[in-house]
């Protein structure tokens, strides 16, 4: 069964370390993903975060959009398409030395995808969940 | 959030521990503290990651700033760090061939990786 959770923060560097540990906590709901994957999604979620940050403007907000499934957690992060330029650049050069936040990205996920959307751009992170987590689905309350 | 931070001399040492989470939030207390060591006049800075429970490309980025700051001087900034969830952040990004690592701050001082 899908669960959809949805979080919006202020786009400011205080509010990041809510988004990562609620989509942490989130996470471990589930069997099929174990902690130190779940801490790799927290850092991709503390990037993706941040990368948004830099692009917003004072007093805007960011949403994240969790779709919590049997098989994975996607996590999607809304914001204007110009936000995520730093952490996915339109020409696909290799980042300079100091541009690790797209090394970590596209290590730790297990697929992130770029979209573009009405309001600006949807940042998709997938984690796979493993396998023997399709069976434990029974357990959790409707 | 608070990020701890506490300086301390050991055999021409500038040992920085950094305890809690480095992240876009807490990353300027921790750049300004290392852009003070330096210009204090500390040329072997250690920054002692044992205490951290969060490190993003942020605290890398302040890492990688106070390496270039203190190498300007003809100094050196090394790393303790033995826990596996920041070992991996510096492995992927490629700095543990940019930083001498060292299991223990007595490794460091007395002078063994």
């Amino acid at each position: 069964m899908e669960r959809v959770v949805q979080l919006q923060i202020p786009a400011r560097p205080e509010f990041v370390g809510i988004a990562r540990m609620a989509v942490g906590a989130l996470a471990g709901i589930r069997p099929g993903l174990a902690y130190e994957r779940i801490d790799d999604l927290r850092i991709v979620v503390s990037e993706a975060c941040t990368s948004a940050i830099e692009g917003m403007e004072d007093g805007s907000n960011i949403r994240l959009r969790c779709v919590d499934a049997p098989k994975s957690l996607e996590v999607r992060i809304e914001a204007p398409e110009a936000a995520f330029e730093s952490a996915f650049p339109k020409d696909e050069h290799e980042p300079d030395g100091d541009n690790f936040r797209i090394s970590l990205i596209r290590a730790l996920v297990d697929d992130a995808d770029l979209r573009t959307t009405a309001g600006g751009a949807e940042l998709c992170l997938v984690m796979n969940r493993d396998a023997a987590s399709d069976e434990d689905d029974e357990d959790l309350p409707a | 959030m608070d990020l701890g931070l506490d300086v301390k001399e050991r055999n021409n040492w500038a040992v920085l521990s950094v305890q809690g989470e480095v992240d876009v939030y807490t990353a300027p207390q921790f750049r300004e503290q290392l852009i003070q060591l330096v210009d204090q006049g500390q040329r072997s800075i250690l920054v002692d990651l044992e205490g951290v429970e969060f490190l993003d490309s942020t605290g890398l980025g302040v890492l990688v700033g106070g390496l270039k700051r203190v190498r300007s001087h003809d100094g050196d900034l090394a790393l303790v760090c033995t826990q596996r969830r920041i070992l991996k952040v510096l492995e992927i990004t490629g700095l543990t061939k940019v930083f001498t690592i060292y299991d223990s701050v007595d490794a460091a001082v007395g002078g063994q990786s």
